[in-house]
Order: structure tokens, then sequence, then C-alpha cells
């Protein structure tokens, strides 16, 4: 039922593959998305994608850098998958050592891996193991517990007192109600006022019940006396006869059998099971065993402090595997500076989980610590995720927009306050440094003075780069059509200006807005779809923490749901601004990227025109993983 | 008279050298009662440090000597297919690569040199970081192109072919450039001449907003090395390396079981 299994180095060579029965599409496709949005993203925490209609379950051996990788159509629910990768897993390593330990590529090139009989035997055995384990059917009455207890060992005295006087009263009343009513009804009744009683205590289950009734019946048919009529006179009776005696079942007429400290409290249980069912409850809770959970925290420090010592020349010397233990302190270590650093809670836990299992298994070389080693490998994921994954170089695609007569469209969104209008401007600045014409569209309708501002910025823009230079034409441009239209409609009309005007670059500046209000998301997701420009920048601020997550996530939510087309439109870029407010804490920038996986376009680091940078990765991490 | 300066000046030089003098004695001494062989095995040491080092030098040097050929390009380009078919001909079903693969290879010349083929995955986020590693050890780059879908990945060719080239390290060294022109058993695939020529025309273009591009946040500028010549248009002949473009086809004409037409890369190859 697998569509495929393949095995395959790090390096790209596939070492052996199995292509299901009836299975024509080539699998490299999905593997390599595999690859390139988990593995590649720092994502392999959780170890299983889908893609398209398939499920894909990973896993990594980072001994011998082997990746293994099963895929199966997305409707199955095959519960042996997970093991079956692990026992392949072994059973390869295993087989195959000689070859896989041999450094360089050779080895992997020249030999062959005929590995189809394991793998069909190990798959015959996943699936054997997985129908094993099927339904019970369920046991008849007879064979049951139950049946072997009369009904009057199930019922405590106490609640059957009441709720016999109950049903006693309702027989009287049911009596006097007529004689109409049947056996069956008056059993019924007894035995739902005995349900209405007994509730808390016993919880007679339906099949007592069911017996009762039988049995009454049949007493009835006999003739007999109703029970109920009888029993009730006698608590009635009894209760003149004085309170009895209380007998505590734990109270102990001798102190032997207050000495827990042999059975170590079984002794209450027996006690207490004689009223209850012999089978024992499942959601039971075991009493936490208070002693040894203290005992156990008094001895593993002093094991620790040996292991310890010995655990560091181990480390030093010799290769030692990773393995999750080693690596956990370090990675909490890491979880929590890199949270202190400003990244985002659940992105921090995520990158280190990810590392985690990037790194299980390897062998370290001589003199590395398990510490270098996590912050090695940390470092190369966090350098990973900031490199963009396409090409980042805004003047070449403006140059092909102009080829092709037509203005360059960017769309710039984000929350209230982030630096919307000012980045803008400094992307305005540098663009007609470069001697490119500039439209700015004024789609903020809503905020007092955004065009205003946005007019003086051209004012300014102008004279600093004042139109005799460019053939008499102002370099920039302001498209306004004042406040309360509708943002959309505004964009589309400057977008039609510029193309008429031969305008190289149309810069869209929209209103601020919370990620959780919908009326407004839905309007920007309009403007994007409606106009489709070519670059949506997301601008956010470089002090905004774990919000970052949550800003993101529902910008691109709102987008790909107001979107009509299959291929929506999602953010492209991100700007980060206010930089320079921040020190060493740049944590901000790795969430972003990390949850949208599109790159860091622009960086602010000022408020004036020159304030505008791009993203150096190796600094960034640099600076995060300074102590 | 003229002779009590004379006397005062050997006083002078005698004071001078007393002082100097039973330090010098003391450690003639020290030496004399020394035992002979403490002192060979004092020199002997000296001697093994002095060596050591030197060795060292040497070898450290030695490190930077440029003794691999990189298989560079873009993600999907043929690299791994094309390491597998130059090691050992055989064709391996190849996935995106995560790690660099390495192994010796023999050139195809007469005189039998060796030297190690790297290939490097090509994915956007991981190549900076494996050029960056292996740079420095490289005596030629094979940057592989795919021929078939060059129209539509030009720009992103020549950004990698441009960032490669004004690498401060990589301008230093000036390892030899050979373009394979890889996927030519696809019929849609370009010639080298036209590639070539595409490629002349966009990095020409990229010279011009490479230089305009933002500084880096903490003040670091992009690479400040000027491509070609200036004033006149971008020609891969104007490049202090050697560049070789050439069309080979990992995948052979006759499918999976035939041989690769990797001929002319495997000349060229002998002649580094």
């Amino acid at each position: 039922m697998l569509d495929f299994f393949t095995i395959f180095s790090k390096g790209g060579i596939v070492l052996w593959c199995f292509q299901g029965t009836g299975v024509t599409e080539s699998f490299t496709g999905p593997v390599n998305a595999l690859i390139r949005s988990v593995i590649l993203q720092e994502r392999s925490g959780n170890n299983s994608y889908s893609h398209d209609a398939l499920s894909l379950k990973y896993k990594l051996d980072n001994e011998f850098e082997l990746v293994f990788v099963v895929g199966f159509q997305k409707i199955l629910t095959l519960t042996y998958v997970d093991k079956f990768i692990d026992d392949v897993q072994l059973h390869f390593r295993d087989r195959y050592k000689n070859e896989l330990e041999q450094k360089g590529a050779l080895a992997l090139l020249n030999s062959h891996f005929a590995f189809e009989d394991d793998f069909k035997m190990l798959l015959r055995e996943a699936e054997e193991s997985s129908k094993a384990r099927g339904p019970t059917s369920m046991r008849s009455f007879n064979a049951s517990l139950k049946s072997q207890k009369t009904v009057k060992s199930m019922i405590e005295t106490k609640g059957g007192d009441k709720g016999k006087e109950q049903g006693g009263k309702k027989n009287k009343n049911a009596k006097k109600e007529g004689k109409a009513i049947t056996t069956r009804e008056k059993a019924k009744a007894s035995t739902s006022a005995q349900k209405t009683e007994e509730n808390g205590n016993q919880g007679l289950t339906q099949e007592e019940i069911i017996q009762k009734k039988r049995e009454e019946f049949i007493r009835k048919r006999m003739g007999a006396p109703v029970e109920k009529p009888s029993k009730s006179p006698k608590p009635v009776k009894e209760k003149p006869k004085g309170k009895e005696k209380r007998v505590w079942t734990l109270g102990g007429s001798s102190t032997k059998e207050l000495d827990y400290s042999q059975s170590n409290g079984n002794g209450a249980h027996a006690a207490g099971d004689q009223g209850l069912d012999a089978q024992a409850d499942p959601g039971d809770l075991l009493a936490v065993d208070y002693e040894s959970i203290l005992f156990k925290m008094f001895l593993s420090p002093k094991k620790g402090a040996f292991g310890g010592m010995f655990g560091m020349l181990k480390g030093l010397v010799g290769s030692k595997s990773l393995s999750q233990e080693d690596m956990e302190p370090v990675l909490d270590k890491m979880r929590d500076h890199l949270i202190a650093k400003n990244v985002a809670a659940e992105i921090a836990s995520q990158l280190c989980d990810s590392v985690a299992k990037k790194l299980e298994g390897k062998v370290m070389g001589t003199f590395t610590t398990v510490a270098s080693t996590v912050k090695g490998a940390l470092q190369d994921s966090l350098v990973q995720i900031l490199q963009p994954k396409r090409r980042v170089d805004i003047l070449r695609d403006v140059l092909e927009a102009r080829s092709q007569r037509r203005p360059f469209v960017i769309t710039f969104c984000g929350v209230n306050g982030v630096g919307k209008s000012t980045n803008l401007a400094k992307i305005s600045f540098w663009l007609i440094e470069n001697g490119f014409t500039v439209l700015i569209a004024a789609c903020d309708t809503f905020r007092a003075g955004a065009v205003e501002q946005l007019r003086t910025h051209q004012r300014r823009l102008n004279s600093l780069h004042p139109p005799q230079d460019h053939g008499g034409r102002p370099i920039v441009q302001l498209y306004e059509k004042g406040y309360g239209k509708d943002a959309a409609g505004i964009a589309m009309e400057a977008i039609a200006y510029a193309r008429n005007q031969a305008f190289d670059v149309v810069l869209v500046d929209t209103a601020g807005r919370m990620q959780d209000n919908t009326p407004l998301m839905t309007a920007l997701a309009k403007l994007i779809a409606v106009n489709m420009p070519d670059l949506v920048l997301f601008v956010g601020e470089a002090l905004v923490g774990n919000e970052a997550v949550d800003q993101l996530v529902k910008f691109n939510q709102a987008l790909a749901d107001h979107s009509m087309s299959d291929k929506p439109r999602l953010i492209d870029g991100i700007v980060l601004t206010k930089f320079d407010t921040i020190d060493d804490k740049v944590g901000a920038a790795i969430s972003m990227t990390y949850i949208t996986g599109q790159p860091i376009v622009f960086v602010g680091t000022g408020q004036t025109y020159n304030d505008l940078r791009s993203l150096n990765a190796r600094a960034v991490v640099g600076a995060l993983m300074k102590a | 008279m003229a002779t009590e300066p004379g006397i005062n000046m050997e006083a002078k030089i005698d004071a001078r050298e007393n002082p100097f003098e039973p330090y010098l004695d003391a450690l003639k001494k020290v030496l004399e009662d020394q035992d002979p062989i403490f002192m060979i095995g004092i020199v002997v040491s000296l001697a093994v440090v002095v060596i050591t080092v030197v060795f060292l030098k040497y070898i450290l040097s030695r490190k930077t000597v440029q003794s691999a050929v990189l298989l560079v390009g873009l993600c999907d380009s043929g690299k791994t297919l094309l390491f597998s078919r130059l090691l050992s001909g055989k064709f391996k079903k190849t996935q995106t690569s995560i790690t660099d693969s390495s192994a010796p290879y023999k050139a195809k010349n007469e005189r039998g040199s060796s030297w190690i083929l790297i290939d490097l995955p090509g994915h956007d986020s991981l190549r900076p970081q494996y050029v960056e590693k292996f740079k420095s050890a490289a005596r030629a780059m094979v940057f592989v192109v795919d021929s078939a879908i060059f129209q539509k990945e030009v720009r992103d060719v020549a950004e990698f072919l441009y960032f490669l080239l004004t690498d401060s390290v990589v301008s230093r060294n000036v390892p030899s450039l050979i373009v394979a022109c890889n996927k030519q058993d696809i019929t849609m695939a370009k010639s080298a001449k036209l590639i070539r020529q595409q490629l002349e025309k966009e990095m020409n273009t990229l010279r011009v907003t490479r230089s305009a591009a933002l500084s880096a946040q903490d003040g670091s500028a992009g690479a400040s090395v000027h491509l070609g010549k200036k004033g006149k248009d971008f020609e891969f002949s104007q490049l202090p390396m050697k560049v070789e473009f050439l069309e080979c086809s990992a995948r052979g004409s006759k499918g999976e079981d035939g041989e690769a037409d990797i001929a002319s890369l495997e000349k060229s190859l002998a002649k580094l």
C-alpha cells in the first residue's frame, strides 16, 4: 500500500528506491518538495509532510548522512509507517555498514544496494503486525465476570435502603393509581427510581437492571409477593432500631491493619473492592509515590556528579554519537537564549527541535563538545533561514519591467505605526538615485494627514533631484484622490496612469491595519488580488516579539482566503524597520523569515532618506549567537 | 694629558663591560657545569621545535594550494548526476542535495593527475555557505547550466555567476572557469554560443544594478570588484581567468542505460 520508499544520501544520490505496484508517477518531485520545504526551511521537528494527494514521512540518519522517505496516499491511514521506517533504517545501516562508513562519495556511487528482499520482508512484518491488532470481538455476557455476580452483592446496603424505600413509596402510589399498571411498569418505575437514587454510589449498568427486571418478572409470575413493598416496611421498621454503630473499614481494631509498610496501600484497595466491580477502573489514578520521587531526586545529583566528570572526559576524546538526552540541556539553554534575543517563543522551540533532529545520531569528532556542535548546527540553520530562497534584485526587476513597457508595482502593507510611509519615501529616494521615475499612490485614505505626508515627501524628493536634470519631468509624482475613497480603486487608477505616462515604478501606500480586523483585511486582500502587484512587501518593525508570528500568519491567511485565483498572491518580501532601535536583539528577523519563508528585502535603520540597507545574514546571526 | 682621556675611556669601557662580565662568566660556568649530554639534549629539542614550525608553515600553506574542482550551478541543473557520471560512469537517480559530496578524480590525460571533485548543493539557501567554504580550495570551477530552461532562468544564472566572479578570493586565485551547458539531450536546449551571448548581455546589466545595490546594515558593502573593462560591454574574454563554454549531457542521448555525452567536459578537465 506504499506508493514509494527511497533511501538517498544527503549529497543527493539515490541509493535504493522502491515503487509500489501500479504507481507510474516519479517520486522525485514530491521528495524534492519535501526537501525544500521541510528540511531546508528547518521545519523538521514534525516528521510528516503532505504534497498534493501524497503523504510523506521521513527520517534522517545523521551518522551516515542518509535520508529515508516513504510516501503513501493521504487518504489511507497506515499505522505501521513510523515503526516501519525505524526498522528499515536499522536494517539498512547494519547491512551496509561497511560501504556507508567509508568517507567520500565513491563508495556510494560504486556499490549496488540490493535491499529488495529485506525490504519486502520488513514490509510484510509491519503489515502483519498492524493487522494482528485488529478489533477484538465483544465477549458474550456469560463469558464476562458480571454474569457470575449476584445482584445482591452489587447493591450497597445504605443506598439500597433508600432506593427500596422510594421504590416502595412509588409502588404504593402506583397501586393507588390503578391496578391497570402492569408489573413490568412497576418494575420499571422501581428500577428507575432506584437508578436516580443510586447514581453516585453504584451506577448500575444496563445489564444489572435487565437482570433485576427479569428476576422481578419471574417472581411476579410466580405470584410471590412484591419485594419492594415488603422491603419498604423493613427499613421503616429498622429505623427505630436506633443508630447502628458505624464500622470503618480502615478504622482497624488493631494497629496491625494500619501498618502499610508491606502492602504499600493495596490494603485499602482490597477492602473497597467488595462493593465495586472486580475489574479495576481504567481511569483510576495511581497514588503518586511521593517518597520514591524524593529518593530519585536525592540520588541523581550524586550520580550526576560522577557521571558528569567522566562524561566530560568521554566527550572530549573519542567518537561519541549524539543522543537526545545529551543535547537536551544545551538546546534548552539555546532556546532561552534565542527567546531572550527577541525570537518568538514557538519559532525558537521549533528551531531547536529541528536542530535536534538534524544532529541526532551524529558522531562527533575528538575535542568537540556537545555544546559546540549544537551551537555550530544552530548557527548554520539560522544563516540558512536568513538566506533568500530566490533572487532579490529589485533594480534588475525594474529594468525588466521597463523593457516590457509596464510599471513595476510595489505594495506596502503592515499594522499601524511600523513605518510604511517613511520607508516608502526611503525606497523612492533610492530608486530615483538610480534614475527611475516613481509614482506614489496614496491608498491610505483613512489616516489623518497621510496624503499630506506623502505630498511633503514628494516635494522634498523633487527638490533633491530637480526636474531639470531629468528632461523637465518631475521624477516623483503623487497620485491621490483625497480621503474616504476606496483604496483598491485608487490603486488601479494609479497603475493605469503610470502605464500611460511611462513611469518606471509605482509605490502603493496602504493604511495600517490590525491583523484581526476582518473588514480591513478583506479590503487589503481585495486591493492586492485586483491589482496584482509585482511585489507585496510586508513592513514589520524589529521591535516586535511574539506578535510577529501572529501578524504574518493572519496577513498571509487573509490574502490567501480572499483571492479568487488558484495561486493567490501572498507576501513576497519583508521590510524590517526600526533596526537601529534594537542593539543585538535581532530575533524578529528570524521569526519573520521563518514564518513566511520570504526574504528580508530592505532594512530600515533610521529616519532619514539614506537609512536604507540590505540584510547581511552572517552579521545578524553573529549578533544573535553572541552571548 | 692626552692619555688621560684614553685611560678614562678604557676605564669607562672596562666599567661597561664589567657589569656584563660577571653574568657572562656565571653563564659560562653554569654551561660548563652541566652535563654535555644535557646540552646536546637542549640543542636537539630547540632544533626540533624550529623544524616543526617550518614544517607546519609549509603544510598550512599547502592547504591553500588549490587542489579541488567545484561543481557549481543552480538547483536542478544536473550537478550531482554529472558528478556520478564523471566518477563512475553510472547513471544514478538524484534528489536535491543538502550537503556537499567529494571524491578523488583521476583525469584522463597522460600525466594521470588526480584531484578532488566536489559537488556543491545548488539550492539558494545553501549555496553561499558552501561556496564560502570551498572557494579558497578551488583550482577550477565547473559551472553547470540547465540549457533547456535557460531562457527563464537567465537572470538567476547570471546573478550566481556574477557573485562567483566578483568574490574577492576567486578574483585573487583566478581559478579557470568551465561553463558546462548541460541537458543537451532535450530538444529545446540552447547551444553554448547562445548561452554565452545571453550571459554576457545579462552580466552587463548586472554590473550596473549590483553596484547600485544597497549596502548591508552593518556597513559592509558588496563586492567592489569590477568585471571586465570599464566603458566597454562585458565579454568573458575580458576576465583574468580562463573561461570555456562547452556542451554536455549527463543523462546521455540513449536515456538511463546509455553513456553520457561528457567527452568534451572530460577533455577540458584533463587539460587542467
